[in-house]
Protein backbone atom coordinates (compact mmCIF):
# COMPACT_ATOMS: atom_id res chain seq x y z
CA UNK A 1 0.00 0.00 0.00
CA UNK A 2 1.41 3.77 -1.19
CA UNK A 3 1.08 6.52 0.64
CA UNK A 4 -0.77 9.27 -1.02
CA UNK A 5 1.45 12.47 -2.12
CA UNK A 6 1.51 15.38 0.45
CA UNK A 7 3.58 17.84 1.12
CA UNK A 8 6.05 17.38 4.33
CA UNK A 9 6.67 19.56 6.76
CA UNK A 10 8.83 19.43 10.10
CA UNK A 11 8.71 22.74 12.43
CA UNK A 12 11.32 22.61 14.95
CA UNK A 13 9.65 24.47 17.68
CA UNK A 14 6.60 24.72 18.90
CA UNK A 15 5.99 28.29 17.90
CA UNK A 16 6.89 27.43 14.50
CA UNK A 17 4.01 24.33 14.78
CA UNK A 18 1.45 26.83 15.92
CA UNK A 19 2.07 29.30 12.92
CA UNK A 20 2.23 26.34 10.42
CA UNK A 21 -1.07 24.91 11.52
CA UNK A 22 -2.35 28.36 11.65
CA UNK A 23 -1.52 29.08 8.44
CA UNK A 24 -2.77 26.18 6.50
CA UNK A 25 -5.80 25.31 8.26
CA UNK A 26 -8.27 22.13 7.44
CA UNK A 27 -5.69 20.95 4.38
CA UNK A 28 -3.14 20.17 6.96
CA UNK A 29 -2.86 17.29 9.57
CA UNK A 30 -0.53 16.71 12.52
CA UNK A 31 1.22 13.37 12.69
CA UNK A 32 3.10 12.66 16.16
CA UNK A 33 4.03 9.15 16.01
CA UNK A 34 2.33 7.83 12.55
CA UNK A 35 1.45 4.44 13.71
CA UNK A 36 -2.26 4.96 13.56
CA UNK A 37 -1.93 8.19 10.72
CA UNK A 38 -0.23 6.98 8.51
CA UNK A 39 -2.60 3.44 8.26
CA UNK A 40 -5.64 6.18 7.59
CA UNK A 41 -3.53 7.47 4.99
CA UNK A 42 -2.67 4.15 3.26
CA UNK A 43 -6.59 3.34 3.50
CA UNK A 44 -7.81 6.90 1.76
CA UNK A 45 -9.65 7.72 4.85
CA UNK A 46 -7.61 10.76 5.17
CA UNK A 47 -5.86 12.62 2.08
CA UNK A 48 -4.69 16.17 4.04
CA UNK A 49 -2.50 18.16 1.69
CA UNK A 50 0.20 19.14 4.19
CA UNK A 51 1.47 16.63 7.01
CA UNK A 52 3.32 18.31 10.10
CA UNK A 53 5.40 16.38 11.42
CA UNK A 54 6.16 16.87 15.62
CA UNK A 55 8.10 14.51 15.82
CA UNK A 56 11.33 16.79 16.55
CA UNK A 57 9.48 19.50 18.52
CA UNK A 58 11.66 19.66 21.47
CA UNK A 59 8.87 21.13 23.93
CA UNK A 60 6.61 18.15 23.11
CA UNK A 61 8.75 15.18 24.35
CA UNK A 62 9.33 16.48 27.73
CA UNK A 63 8.31 14.29 31.25
CA UNK A 64 8.30 16.43 34.42
CA UNK A 65 7.33 17.05 37.70
CA UNK A 66 6.13 20.16 39.34
CA UNK A 67 6.28 21.62 42.48
CA UNK A 68 3.01 19.93 44.15
CA UNK A 69 3.74 16.62 42.55
CA UNK A 70 1.90 16.56 39.51
CA UNK A 71 3.12 15.24 36.17
CA UNK A 72 3.37 16.49 33.35
CA UNK A 73 3.43 15.21 30.02
CA UNK A 74 4.88 16.09 26.50
CA UNK A 75 2.15 15.21 23.47
CA UNK A 76 4.87 13.67 22.15
CA UNK A 77 6.46 11.74 24.88
CA UNK A 78 7.13 8.27 23.78
CA UNK A 79 5.02 5.16 24.89
CA UNK A 80 8.00 2.91 25.89
CA UNK A 81 9.74 5.52 27.08
CA UNK A 82 6.90 6.44 29.29
CA UNK A 83 6.69 2.82 30.82
CA UNK A 84 9.93 2.84 31.76
CA UNK A 85 9.99 6.32 33.40
CA UNK A 86 10.48 6.36 36.94
CA UNK A 87 7.83 9.02 38.27
CA UNK A 88 5.53 6.68 36.61
CA UNK A 89 6.59 3.76 37.65
CA UNK A 90 6.54 5.35 40.80
CA UNK A 91 3.26 7.24 41.63
CA UNK A 92 0.81 6.40 38.77
CA UNK A 93 1.30 2.04 38.04
CA UNK A 94 -2.23 2.37 36.72
CA UNK A 95 -0.98 4.42 34.11
CA UNK A 96 1.69 2.47 33.33
CA UNK A 97 -0.18 -1.12 33.03
CA UNK A 98 -2.60 1.46 30.47
CA UNK A 99 0.40 2.60 28.64
CA UNK A 100 1.81 -1.37 28.25
CA UNK A 101 -1.03 -2.27 26.82
CA UNK A 102 -1.27 -0.25 23.92
CA UNK A 103 -0.88 -1.98 20.65
CA UNK A 104 2.78 -4.20 20.40
CA UNK A 105 6.64 -3.27 21.64
CA UNK A 106 7.09 -1.97 17.96
CA UNK A 107 4.03 0.54 18.26
CA UNK A 108 4.63 1.42 21.87
CA UNK A 109 8.56 2.46 20.60
CA UNK A 110 6.82 4.74 17.85
CA UNK A 111 3.68 6.41 19.19
CA UNK A 112 2.88 8.71 21.25
CA UNK A 113 0.66 9.84 24.38
CA UNK A 114 -1.13 12.87 22.69
CA UNK A 115 -1.40 10.54 19.49
CA UNK A 116 -3.34 8.11 21.88
CA UNK A 117 -5.59 10.77 22.95
CA UNK A 118 -6.23 12.22 19.69
CA UNK A 119 -6.63 8.54 18.34
CA UNK A 120 -9.19 8.42 15.20
CA UNK A 121 -12.66 6.07 15.93
CA UNK A 122 -12.75 3.14 14.50
CA UNK A 123 -15.24 1.76 12.77
CA UNK A 124 -16.11 -2.14 10.45
CA UNK A 125 -17.03 -0.36 7.72
CA UNK A 126 -14.18 2.64 6.96
CA UNK A 127 -11.55 1.00 8.56
CA UNK A 128 -10.87 -0.65 5.39
CA UNK A 129 -8.76 -0.02 1.85
CA UNK A 130 -10.79 2.28 -0.36
CA UNK A 131 -11.62 -0.43 -2.73
CA UNK A 132 -13.59 -2.16 0.17
CA UNK A 133 -15.07 1.09 1.23
CA UNK A 134 -16.49 1.99 -2.42
CA UNK A 135 -18.36 -1.23 -2.49
CA UNK A 136 -21.42 0.46 -0.88
CA UNK A 137 -22.06 4.00 -0.45
CA UNK A 138 -19.88 6.30 1.43
CA UNK A 139 -20.88 6.57 5.12
CA UNK A 140 -21.08 9.84 7.18
CA UNK A 141 -17.34 9.93 7.44
CA UNK A 142 -16.50 9.78 4.45
CA UNK A 143 -19.11 12.36 2.54
CA UNK A 144 -22.16 10.09 2.67
CA UNK A 145 -25.27 10.45 4.50
CA UNK A 146 -25.38 6.35 5.97
CA UNK A 147 -23.96 4.93 8.72
CA UNK A 148 -22.48 1.10 7.79
CA UNK A 149 -22.20 0.51 11.20
CA UNK A 150 -25.95 0.52 12.29
CA UNK A 151 -28.20 0.97 9.64
CA UNK A 152 -31.05 3.88 10.19
CA UNK A 153 -28.53 5.67 12.09
CA UNK A 154 -28.29 9.68 11.25
CA UNK A 155 -25.33 9.92 13.01
CA UNK A 156 -21.34 8.29 12.63
CA UNK A 157 -20.99 5.89 15.37
CA UNK A 158 -17.38 4.64 15.10
CA UNK A 159 -15.49 3.75 18.00
CA UNK A 160 -13.05 5.55 20.48
CA UNK A 161 -10.20 3.40 21.28
CA UNK A 162 -7.45 4.50 23.09
CA UNK A 163 -6.62 3.23 26.49
CA UNK A 164 -4.98 6.03 27.82
CA UNK A 165 -8.31 8.08 27.83
CA UNK A 166 -9.92 6.01 30.44
CA UNK A 167 -7.26 5.64 32.77
CA UNK A 168 -6.12 9.77 32.40
CA UNK A 169 -9.67 10.88 32.75
CA UNK A 170 -10.22 8.71 35.89
CA UNK A 171 -7.48 9.96 37.33
CA UNK A 172 -8.05 13.57 36.81
CA UNK A 173 -5.82 14.38 33.92
CA UNK A 174 -6.37 17.77 32.51
CA UNK A 175 -4.83 19.01 28.71
CA UNK A 176 -3.44 21.72 27.17
CA UNK A 177 -4.70 22.89 24.01
CA UNK A 178 -2.79 25.06 21.90
CA UNK A 179 -3.07 27.84 19.20
CA UNK A 180 -0.92 30.72 17.84
CA UNK A 181 -2.17 33.14 20.28
CA UNK A 182 -3.98 31.30 22.41
CA UNK A 183 -3.30 28.69 24.98
CA UNK A 184 -5.90 26.72 27.39
CA UNK A 185 -6.26 24.11 29.88
CA UNK A 186 -9.20 21.55 29.92
CA UNK A 187 -9.99 18.81 31.30
CA UNK A 188 -9.53 15.57 29.53
CA UNK A 189 -13.50 14.47 30.63
CA UNK A 190 -14.50 17.44 28.14
CA UNK A 191 -11.88 17.29 25.38
CA UNK A 192 -14.12 14.50 23.76
CA UNK A 193 -16.97 14.77 21.71
CA UNK A 194 -19.99 12.50 20.93
CA UNK A 195 -21.64 14.15 17.77
CA UNK A 196 -19.92 11.86 15.32
CA UNK A 197 -18.41 14.46 13.89
CA UNK A 198 -15.90 15.48 15.14
CA UNK A 199 -14.39 13.59 17.84
CA UNK A 200 -12.33 15.49 19.82
CA UNK A 201 -13.02 19.82 21.34
CA UNK A 202 -9.97 20.43 18.87
CA UNK A 203 -10.79 23.67 16.98
CA UNK A 204 -9.31 24.82 13.53
CA UNK A 205 -5.15 25.06 14.09
CA UNK A 206 -5.78 24.29 17.60
CA UNK A 207 -3.15 21.11 19.17
CA UNK A 208 -2.84 19.46 22.06
CA UNK A 209 0.76 19.78 23.38
CA UNK A 210 0.74 18.19 26.91
CA UNK A 211 -1.16 16.41 29.41
CA UNK A 212 -1.04 17.13 33.49
CA UNK A 213 -1.72 14.33 35.85
CA UNK A 214 -2.60 15.54 39.60
CA UNK A 215 -0.83 13.44 41.97
CA UNK A 216 -2.09 10.40 44.30
CA UNK A 217 -1.87 10.86 47.77
CA UNK A 218 -2.68 9.15 51.39
CA UNK A 219 -5.10 6.41 50.14
CA UNK A 220 -5.53 7.24 46.69
CA UNK A 221 -5.61 3.98 44.32
CA UNK A 222 -6.44 3.62 40.46
CA UNK A 223 -6.79 0.19 38.32
CA UNK A 224 -6.95 -0.44 34.86
CA UNK A 225 -8.04 -3.24 32.89
CA UNK A 226 -8.64 -4.24 29.52
CA UNK A 227 -10.26 -6.89 27.70
CA UNK A 228 -8.96 -7.76 23.89
CA UNK A 229 -9.26 -10.83 21.74
CA UNK A 230 -6.34 -11.55 21.75
CA UNK A 231 -3.17 -10.92 24.63
CA UNK A 232 -1.21 -8.70 22.12
CA UNK A 233 -1.45 -5.77 19.62
CA UNK A 234 -5.08 -5.60 19.76
CA UNK A 235 -7.46 -2.91 20.24
CA UNK A 236 -9.85 -2.86 23.19
CA UNK A 237 -13.55 -4.58 23.39
CA UNK A 238 -13.65 -2.58 26.60
CA UNK A 239 -11.48 -0.91 28.81
CA UNK A 240 -11.67 0.71 31.91
CA UNK A 241 -10.09 3.44 33.92
CA UNK A 242 -11.14 3.43 37.82
CA UNK A 243 -10.17 5.42 40.78
CA UNK A 244 -10.58 6.48 44.49
CA UNK A 245 -9.72 9.61 45.51
CA UNK A 246 -10.17 10.48 49.36
CA UNK A 247 -11.40 8.29 52.01
CA UNK A 248 -14.04 7.83 54.44
CA UNK A 249 -17.00 9.61 53.47
CA UNK A 250 -15.48 12.30 51.31
CA UNK A 251 -14.22 9.18 49.23
CA UNK A 252 -14.95 9.86 45.47
CA UNK A 253 -14.69 7.55 43.05
CA UNK A 254 -14.28 7.42 39.36
CA UNK A 255 -15.24 4.59 36.61
CA UNK A 256 -14.31 5.58 33.23
CA UNK A 257 -14.70 3.23 30.18
CA UNK A 258 -13.87 3.27 27.03
CA UNK A 259 -14.06 0.75 23.25
CA UNK A 260 -17.35 0.43 23.57
CA UNK A 261 -18.76 3.78 21.61
CA UNK A 262 -17.90 6.90 20.45
CA UNK A 263 -16.27 8.61 23.63
CA UNK A 264 -15.19 7.42 27.28
CA UNK A 265 -18.20 7.12 29.20
CA UNK A 266 -18.46 8.29 32.97
CA UNK A 267 -20.61 5.67 34.92
CA UNK A 268 -21.51 7.91 37.85
CA UNK A 269 -23.87 6.12 38.90
CA UNK A 270 -22.35 2.57 39.09
CA UNK A 271 -19.51 4.69 41.52
CA UNK A 272 -22.76 6.80 43.28
CA UNK A 273 -23.70 3.32 44.47
CA UNK A 274 -20.35 2.05 45.93
CA UNK A 275 -19.73 5.80 47.37
CA UNK A 276 -22.95 5.25 49.00
CA UNK A 277 -22.57 1.31 50.59
CA UNK A 278 -18.80 0.91 50.38
CA UNK A 279 -16.72 -1.82 48.80
CA UNK A 280 -18.69 -4.42 49.64
CA UNK A 281 -19.29 -7.92 47.27
CA UNK A 282 -22.97 -6.61 47.32
CA UNK A 283 -22.45 -2.90 46.20
CA UNK A 284 -20.30 -3.87 43.62
CA UNK A 285 -22.58 -6.30 42.50
CA UNK A 286 -25.50 -3.76 42.47
CA UNK A 287 -22.89 -1.21 40.74
CA UNK A 288 -21.80 -3.49 37.67
CA UNK A 289 -25.63 -4.06 37.08
CA UNK A 290 -26.58 -0.64 37.40
CA UNK A 291 -22.81 0.10 34.85
CA UNK A 292 -24.62 -2.01 32.46
CA UNK A 293 -27.59 -0.14 31.89
CA UNK A 294 -25.83 3.18 32.04
CA UNK A 295 -24.04 3.10 28.79
CA UNK A 296 -24.65 3.58 25.33
CA UNK A 297 -22.75 0.81 24.01
CA UNK A 298 -23.33 0.25 19.78
CA UNK A 299 -22.92 -2.76 17.99
CA UNK A 300 -19.46 -1.96 15.98
CA UNK A 301 -15.65 -3.54 15.68
CA UNK A 302 -16.58 -7.01 16.06
CA UNK A 303 -18.82 -7.12 19.05
CA UNK A 304 -22.62 -6.41 19.09
CA UNK A 305 -24.30 -3.85 21.65
CA UNK A 306 -25.40 -6.75 24.26
CA UNK A 307 -21.94 -8.56 24.23
CA UNK A 308 -20.34 -5.09 25.01
CA UNK A 309 -23.45 -4.26 27.90
CA UNK A 310 -22.00 -7.83 29.12
CA UNK A 311 -18.17 -6.71 28.85
CA UNK A 312 -19.24 -3.52 31.18
CA UNK A 313 -20.59 -5.41 33.62
CA UNK A 314 -17.62 -7.74 34.08
CA UNK A 315 -15.13 -4.89 33.75
CA UNK A 316 -17.14 -2.56 36.38
CA UNK A 317 -16.96 -5.48 38.59
CA UNK A 318 -13.31 -6.48 38.32
CA UNK A 319 -11.90 -2.74 38.90
CA UNK A 320 -14.13 -2.39 41.91
CA UNK A 321 -12.96 -5.94 43.36
CA UNK A 322 -8.87 -4.58 42.36
CA UNK A 323 -9.36 -1.58 43.68
CA UNK A 324 -11.10 -3.16 47.22
CA UNK A 325 -8.40 -5.41 47.83
CA UNK A 326 -5.45 -2.50 47.06
CA UNK B 1 9.01 17.62 -3.74
CA UNK B 2 11.99 15.66 -3.21
CA UNK B 3 13.99 16.31 -0.16
CA UNK B 4 17.82 15.19 0.75
CA UNK B 5 18.51 13.31 3.60
CA UNK B 6 21.04 11.26 5.13
CA UNK B 7 20.51 7.88 6.58
CA UNK B 8 22.73 6.08 8.42
CA UNK B 9 21.64 2.53 7.92
CA UNK B 10 23.93 -0.80 8.93
CA UNK B 11 26.65 1.80 9.92
CA UNK B 12 27.00 3.27 6.63
CA UNK B 13 26.27 6.70 6.05
CA UNK B 14 23.58 7.24 2.49
CA UNK B 15 22.67 10.64 0.93
CA UNK B 16 19.55 9.96 -0.78
CA UNK B 17 16.90 12.06 -2.64
CA UNK B 18 13.13 10.98 -1.02
CA UNK B 19 9.68 11.85 -1.47
CA UNK B 20 7.90 12.63 2.12
CA UNK B 21 5.73 10.46 1.28
CA UNK B 22 7.57 7.32 1.40
CA UNK B 23 8.18 5.01 3.80
CA UNK B 24 11.25 3.55 5.04
CA UNK B 25 10.91 -0.20 4.03
CA UNK B 26 10.08 1.25 0.76
CA UNK B 27 13.44 3.34 0.72
CA UNK B 28 15.63 0.30 2.34
CA UNK B 29 14.12 -2.32 -0.42
CA UNK B 30 14.14 0.29 -3.28
CA UNK B 31 16.39 2.85 -2.76
CA UNK B 32 19.38 0.97 -1.09
CA UNK B 33 18.06 -2.52 -2.17
CA UNK B 34 18.12 -3.71 1.27
CA UNK B 35 15.66 -6.51 0.57
CA UNK B 36 16.34 -8.48 3.44
CA UNK B 37 13.22 -6.10 5.47
CA UNK B 38 10.14 -7.31 4.02
CA UNK B 39 7.26 -5.85 3.69
CA UNK B 40 3.57 -7.43 4.43
CA UNK B 41 0.59 -5.94 6.34
CA UNK B 42 2.00 -2.64 5.80
CA UNK B 43 -0.15 -1.25 8.60
CA UNK B 44 1.90 -2.18 11.59
CA UNK B 45 0.06 -5.49 12.26
CA UNK B 46 2.39 -8.31 11.56
CA UNK B 47 5.91 -7.32 12.21
CA UNK B 48 7.49 -8.50 9.24
CA UNK B 49 8.92 -4.92 8.67
CA UNK B 50 10.88 -4.50 11.99
CA UNK B 51 13.84 -2.85 11.91
CA UNK B 52 16.04 -1.49 14.56
CA UNK B 53 16.08 2.25 15.35
CA UNK B 54 18.20 4.04 17.74
CA UNK B 55 18.02 0.81 19.97
CA UNK B 56 14.61 0.40 19.03
CA UNK B 57 12.03 -1.77 16.80
CA UNK B 58 9.88 -0.18 15.11
CA UNK B 59 8.21 -0.90 11.98
CA UNK B 60 9.21 0.33 8.92
CA UNK B 61 5.93 0.71 7.35
CA UNK B 62 4.77 3.03 9.60
CA UNK B 63 7.92 5.49 9.59
CA UNK B 64 8.01 8.02 6.43
CA UNK B 65 12.12 7.92 5.57
CA UNK B 66 12.00 11.72 6.00
CA UNK B 67 11.58 11.18 9.31
CA UNK B 68 14.39 8.79 9.79
CA UNK B 69 16.65 11.61 8.83
CA UNK B 70 19.98 11.41 10.88
CA UNK B 71 18.93 8.07 13.07
CA UNK B 72 20.55 5.20 13.15
CA UNK B 73 19.22 2.02 11.52
CA UNK B 74 20.14 -1.42 11.69
CA UNK B 75 18.49 -4.03 9.01
CA UNK B 76 18.66 -7.89 9.22
CA UNK B 77 21.75 -7.59 6.78
CA UNK B 78 23.81 -6.40 9.42
CA UNK B 79 23.60 -9.72 11.05
CA UNK B 80 26.06 -12.70 10.62
CA UNK B 81 28.92 -12.31 8.15
CA UNK B 82 30.29 -14.68 5.81
CA UNK B 83 32.43 -16.32 8.05
CA UNK B 84 28.96 -17.65 9.89
CA UNK B 85 25.35 -16.91 11.15
CA UNK B 86 24.24 -14.61 14.46
CA UNK B 87 23.76 -16.86 16.91
CA UNK B 88 19.87 -15.58 16.61
CA UNK B 89 19.78 -16.41 13.05
CA UNK B 90 21.85 -19.98 14.04
CA UNK B 91 19.23 -20.69 16.97
CA UNK B 92 16.62 -19.64 14.78
CA UNK B 93 17.36 -22.74 12.52
CA UNK B 94 18.70 -25.40 15.16
CA UNK B 95 14.74 -25.07 16.49
CA UNK B 96 12.75 -25.14 13.24
CA UNK B 97 11.95 -21.25 13.67
CA UNK B 98 11.89 -21.13 10.19
CA UNK B 99 9.64 -22.32 7.79
CA UNK B 100 9.40 -19.83 4.53
CA UNK B 101 11.32 -17.59 6.29
CA UNK B 102 9.45 -14.63 5.36
CA UNK B 103 8.81 -13.10 9.11
CA UNK B 104 12.17 -14.07 10.11
CA UNK B 105 14.08 -11.17 9.81
CA UNK B 106 11.27 -9.32 11.41
CA UNK B 107 11.37 -11.93 14.25
CA UNK B 108 14.72 -11.84 14.04
CA UNK B 109 15.30 -7.87 14.53
CA UNK B 110 12.65 -7.73 17.23
CA UNK B 111 14.56 -10.36 19.27
CA UNK B 112 17.73 -8.43 18.62
CA UNK B 113 16.33 -5.03 19.78
CA UNK B 114 14.84 -6.93 23.40
CA UNK B 115 18.60 -9.27 23.65
CA UNK B 116 20.42 -5.56 23.46
CA UNK B 117 18.27 -4.28 25.93
CA UNK B 118 18.13 -7.15 28.45
CA UNK B 119 20.21 -10.30 28.14
CA UNK B 120 18.41 -12.35 29.98
CA UNK B 121 14.55 -11.93 29.24
CA UNK B 122 12.62 -13.91 31.08
CA UNK B 123 9.53 -16.09 28.96
CA UNK B 124 7.05 -13.41 29.94
CA UNK B 125 9.50 -10.17 28.57
CA UNK B 126 10.10 -12.87 25.25
CA UNK B 127 6.57 -13.16 24.62
CA UNK B 128 6.07 -9.65 25.15
CA UNK B 129 8.61 -8.58 22.52
CA UNK B 130 7.12 -11.46 20.16
CA UNK B 131 3.50 -10.54 20.35
CA UNK B 132 4.00 -7.65 17.71
CA UNK B 133 5.02 -10.44 14.84
CA UNK B 134 3.46 -12.55 12.79
CA UNK B 135 4.36 -16.09 11.86
CA UNK B 136 1.86 -17.95 9.76
CA UNK B 137 3.88 -21.19 8.84
CA UNK B 138 6.02 -22.19 12.04
CA UNK B 139 3.89 -20.70 14.64
CA UNK B 140 5.00 -18.66 17.59
CA UNK B 141 5.98 -21.74 20.10
CA UNK B 142 9.16 -21.98 17.96
CA UNK B 143 10.21 -18.35 17.62
CA UNK B 144 10.15 -17.71 21.61
CA UNK B 145 11.87 -21.59 21.92
CA UNK B 146 14.47 -19.86 19.50
CA UNK B 147 15.57 -16.64 21.20
CA UNK B 148 14.65 -18.77 24.43
CA UNK B 149 17.95 -20.84 23.56
CA UNK B 150 19.38 -18.55 22.16
CA UNK B 151 19.59 -16.38 25.78
CA UNK B 152 20.26 -20.13 27.21
CA UNK B 153 23.27 -21.06 25.29
CA UNK B 154 24.67 -18.13 26.96
CA UNK B 155 25.93 -16.57 23.65
CA UNK B 156 27.12 -13.27 22.81
CA UNK B 157 24.54 -11.55 21.26
CA UNK B 158 24.89 -8.39 19.69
Amino acid sequence: MRLPRFEYLRPSSLYECLELLEGSGHESRIMAGGTDFLVSLKQGVISPQKVISIRSVPELGSVSEDAEGNLQIGACANLSDLVKHSLVLKKLPALHDAISSVGSMHIRNMATIGGNLCLAPRCWYYNQSKQWRHAVEGCYRTGGKVCHAISGSKRCHAINSSDTAPMLIALGARVCLQKKDNKRWISLREFFRDDGRHHTVLEKGEMLTSVIIPCETGKDRSTFIKIQHRKGLDFAIGSIGASVKGNGRKKEISLIINSISSVPLFLAKAAETVMESGFNESAIGKAAEIARGETGAVTNLFTSAGYKRQIVEVLVKRALSSLKRK
Amino acid sequence: MKSIITLNVNGEVHEIAVNPWRTLVDVLREDLKLTGTKRACEQGACGVCTVIMDGKAILSCLALAVDCAGHSITTIESLGSSDGLHPLQQSFIDNGAVQCGFCTPGVIMTAKALLDENPNPDDTAIKEALAGTYCRCTGHIKTVEAVKKAVQAGREVK
